[in-house]
């Protein structure tokens, strides 16, 4: 289901009318026009309640294809970007937001992913805070690093409070493999950085002088030797912090052993990529991997200049009146079909969805999506 | 301030607007062309009790001339001494709103006329038919009805027209704030001039109070959640919003506005949209200090209190709109822009409408001394 | 150029042809060296820029051309001239100090632009302008003045610097003239080198 836009107030009444034809419609309709339209206020009490906040109840279990039946779900909360400025701080309490958004779950996610990012300069202060805030998540909390966390000291503290940044564990059926994709070649050792000089360098998103980021020959070599013991059908979600393709250098939207690592997951027949960093919904699928962007709870970016994934239905513009606008949370429901549903829980917004059928349908979805925002809206620019 | 066009009648019978310099012409639908017969005919039914169901009711009870054209309580009280879950609006300058009611649900001001009367706890009627018979069986109205529409036939159309051109009229401008804003640097006091800074600047009222010259009404007519309806329980809330799933029609959203617990609803009664629960319609400040108590359920009784529900930054809730926050005003800013408020409360009706005529008809229709404003 | 003008500068331009030499005995006055004719041969006429020079193909070095053929080298020399290299101010061409000034001045400002749109330092609570507008995307500078949501009013590229400062970054506004304002400015206009303007534009 892409973004609802409703229509302005004069024209409310064809609105209605079309919304009682829509509800007459409801039971010929294929799975994939029923979950574009808006959260209608359906009437069948069986109907999935999709759209509706989550801090309550959702009905589930929609009549459809098995195929494509959700098996498991799980909620992300990603680029806090901690900083150590009072409790009242705005990073602070949107990652607060999430996580009670997240314990209003109702049923609960099997885990919570944290994206990475969690700290802004990786100091330990900011690094406790954010620990202190996902242990209030009551559904246990699955780790993964990002350059901020990192690079003020290269990790030690993040191995010390939240164990090896690179790992994989089996859930349900599903094999998930967590990298560390920040990492760049050295360039702060020569010229003697100090270590804050270091973050900061890091931190900065428009760099001119920044090193890409890469998943690097150690790990690639960890993940092949990982996924020999893996079945070529079983399903696969990968999460990582940079995208694991390229989108845009400047922004380090981008790693730069993407091809190499797509290689090594290129055999198996469903491959998941959940990455952060960039702050903003982004869909794309190379091959036999799809890719989903997170939010972030404390800033939104905008989309680059050049190399937007097509199948990306961008979200509309943020307004900075509104402090949490463009950034929120999300969930990954995983498909029976072993691909997964995605959802972007926008604070301020209707939630946005990016479905399986969505994605494999192409293109032409996100033709659609951008047909039914109609009148005046602020994009972002470019 | 700057001459505009004055009330004039022109050859066609058409009404046009006295506004300040560059203040947008409001939207009229095409289908109710302002003229004077029906703005004449319109006060008259606006004062008439004998709309509503036990005849104790008329659009001036709840929108008193006497009280900035509010009703001076916390939300409205209808027939048989019920009361609703709203505060009633003032009708001030409604004729420039994007759509009427704290929800929106009803686009223009011939829509929101209808509602009323059929509410059970407002006018109490049955049916929009009753309400035409009462009209109709009122021979002192057929003159009125055929000078404004060529026919002496009542429809209920009419009578929302009717009513709704008079309102059209409210839009006095001639508050201290309106001389000041036409060049008079006296008219309102520093600490005034000082408010309206700190409106615009510090204590971010303008983004969504919205002022500028085309539209000087204090609303960008959206609607957000500021909080005020979250002292309750929010998940009861969403509980209530799907026991209502389905129940989509005018009606049903009328009254479920009026429903102690749904009203809090706000916003997605009309559009059932999760982010909506909670969300109330910007109300516009012409005239604020004229109309306590405030709020869409009338719970904060002073300016002071509002400024100190904004100060703190709303009601946290899930969907507290992300323009609040904690604003840290100092007590002599708080001050400065409750000035600025005050500055906004018109003096008389200006050349649109004869605001002390409308008070005499209210004391006098209240009183019993009438039934309904005389024919002219 | 008009009729009048084109004939004082035939008279010029045939003084100079044959009073070279005594230029040259004369010294002080810059000198025009002109070029060797193109074809070896003719004639080669100066313009008085210093610069431009046309060879007269089928007229000898000393002899006279007549007035018709003069009024066309005339022509073809004002055609070849290098209008733009004529520099404003005095008439003088801006000196190279001058224009290493006017670079490094520009970019002094610009950098120091760049510099505040990456501080924390700016706003209160830690948040810089580059996190939501890296590189100044999104910042649209070339669309001011234009009606601005957030202030409800017509708003110009500064004032919207300011609420930006006031508001997600919560920290003090810059007032009226202040450098820190003007470089801010500078290095957002500068990232827009190019895009047209497009005030009003949403």
């Amino acid at each position: 289901m892409a973004r609802y836009v409703l229509p302005k107030e004069r024209e409310r009444q064809e609105y209605e009318a079309e919304r009682e034809r829509w509800l007459q419609k409801l039971p010929q309709m294929s799975r994939r026009d029923f979950f574009r339209t808006a959260a209608q206020a359906a009437a069948a009490a069986t109907v999935a309640w999709k759209g509706f906040p989550p801090h309550s109840f959702q009905l589930i279990n929609v009549a459809e294809a098995k195929q494509a039946a959700p098996k498991f779900t799980i909620a992300y909360i990603s680029d806090s970007h901690i900083l150590d400025k009072g409790m009242n701080h705005r990073f602070i309490r949107a990652c607060q937001k999430a996580a009670q958004d997240v314990n209003a779950l109702d049923p609960q996610p099997d885990f919570v992913l944290f994206g990475g990012d969690l700290a802004q300069l990786g100091k330990p202060e900011e690094l406790t805070i954010g620990q202190g805030i996902l242990k209030t998540v009551k559904a246990p909390v699955r780790m993964m690093v990002g350059e901020h966390d990192w690079y003020l000291d290269m990790g030690e503290k993040w191995r010390e409070m939240f164990g090896e940044p690179t790992y994989s564990f089996d859930h349900k059926g599903v094999h998930f493999v967590v990298l560390n994709s920040v990492i760049v070649s050295d360039y702060w050792t020569e010229p003697k950085m100090t270590p804050i000089q270091r973050m900061l360098a890091m931190a900065q998103l428009d760099n001119p002088n920044g090193r890409p980021f890469t998943v690097g020959e150690a790990q690639r070599e960890w993940l092949k030797k990982d996924l020999a013991k893996v079945d070529k059908k079983t399903p696969i979600i990968v999460f990582s912090h940079s995208p694991l393709y390229k989108y845009y250098r400047p922004w380090n939207f981008w790693t730069d052993d993407a091809e190499q690592v797509q290689q090594i997951l290129a055999p198996f027949s469903t491959v998941t990529v959940i990455h952060a960093h960039t702050h903003q919904p982004l869909t794309n699928r190379i091959k036999n991997i799809t890719f989903h962007g997170v939010l972030s709870t404390a800033w939104p970016w905008p989309y680059a200049p050049k190399g937007l994934p097509p199948l990306t239905v961008q979200m509309v513009r943020a307004d900075p009146f509104n402090q949490f606008d463009g950034c929120g949370w999300g969930t990954v429901t995983a498909l029976e079909n072993g691909q997964v549903n995605k959802r972007y829980n926008l604070w301020d917004r209707n939630p946005l969805d990016v479905t399986w059928d969505d994605v494999s349908g192409g293109k032409k979805w996100v033709e659609q999506a951008d047909a039914q925002l109609k009148g005046n809206v602020s994009w972002p620019s470019y | 301030m700057q001459k505009g066009k004055s009330l004039l009648v022109s050859m066609m019978g058409a009404v046009v607007l006295h506004l300040p310099q560059g203040v947008l012409e409001p939207e009229i639908p095409k289908q109710n062309p302002l003229t004077p017969a029906k703005v004449e005919l319109g006060r008259r039914l606006y004062f008439d009790k004998r709309l509503s169901a036990d005849g104790t009711v008329s659009c001036a009870t709840c929108h008193d001339p006497l009280k900035g054209f509010a009703d001076g309580r916390p939300v409205a009280v209808g027939i048989k001494n019920q009361a609703g879950a709203r505060n009633s609006p003032t009708a001030l300058y409604t004729g420039f709103n994007e759509v009427q009611f704290w929800d929106g649900r009803a686009p223009t001001l011939e829509e929101q006329a209808k509602q009323p009367l059929v509410n059970p706890v407002e006018m109490g009627q049955p049916s929009h038919a009753v309400v035409v018979k009462a009209v109709a069986v009122l021979p002192e109205y057929g003159d009125g009805f055929n000078a404004a529409f060529g026919a002496r036939d009542v429809t209920i159309e009419r009578i929302a027209d009717a009513i709704a051109s008079f309102e059209r009229t409210l839009a006095p401008f001639t508050s201290p704030f309106d001389r000041f804003l036409g060049g008079d640097k006296q008219a309102i006091s520093e600490s005034a001039q000082r408010g309206f800074a700190l409106f615009q600047g510090k204590a971010r009222c303008v983004t969504c109070h919205e002022f500028n010259a085309s539209f000087p009404y204090f609303t960008d007519n959206k609607f957000h959640n500021i909080g005020v309806a979250m002292k309750g329980n929010f998940e009861e809330l969403a509980r209530q919003a799907q026991s209502v799933a389905g129940k989509g029609a005018v009606t049903q959203q009328s009254e479920l506005a009026h429903k102690p617990g749904f009203e809090a609803l706000g916003r997605w009664i009309v559009t059932r949209q999760p982010k909506d629960i909670g969300a109330f319609k910007t109300s516009g400040l012409r005239d604020i200090a004229l109309t306590a108590p405030y709020m869409h359920d009338g719970s904060q009784k002073t300016l002071e209190e509002v400024m100190d529900f904004y100060n703190k930054g709303g009601e946290p809730n899930p969907n507290l709109d992300g323009g609040i926050r904690p604003l840290n005003l100092t007590k002599e800013e708080i001050a400065d822009v409750i000035a600025f408020l005050q500055s906004l409360s018109d003096d008389n009706g200006g050349t649109n409408f004869d605001w002390e005529q409308l008070k005499e008809l209210s004391r006098k229709t209240r009183a019993g001394e009438i039934v309904a404003a005389p024919a002219p | 150029m008009t009729q009048w003008a084109r004939s004082v500068m035939i008279i010029m331009m045939l003084a100079l042809g044959g009073s070279l030499a005594a230029l040259a005995a004369g010294g002080d006055a810059p000198r025009h060296q002109l070029p060797a004719p193109a074809d070896g041969k003719s004639k080669v006429v100066g313009l008085c820029d210093g610069k431009t020079s046309v060879t007269v193909t089928g007229v000898a070095p000393g002899e006279t051309m007549d007035p018709t053929k003069a009024r066309a080298v005339a022509s073809e020399l004002m055609d070849k001239y290098d209008a733009t290299l004529q520099v404003a101010h005095g008439g003088a061409e801006h000196t190279s100090r001058e224009m290493k000034v006017w670079e490094a001045e520009t970019k002094r400002v610009i950098d120091d632009g760049y510099k505040l749109f990456h501080s924390p330092e700016i706003g209160t609570n830690g948040i810089s302008c580059d996190m939501c507008h890296p590189d100044a995307s999104n910042t649209h500078p070339e669309t001011y003045p234009k009606f601005q949501t957030q202030l409800k009013k017509v708003a110009l590229l500064r004032d919207m610097i300011n609420w930006c400062i006031e508001n997600p970054l919560e920290g003090p506004k810059l007032a009226d003239g202040d450098d820190k304002m003007k470089a801010l400015e500078a290095f957002i206009l500068s990232t827009r080198k190019g895009v047209p303007l497009d005030p009003g534009k949403h």
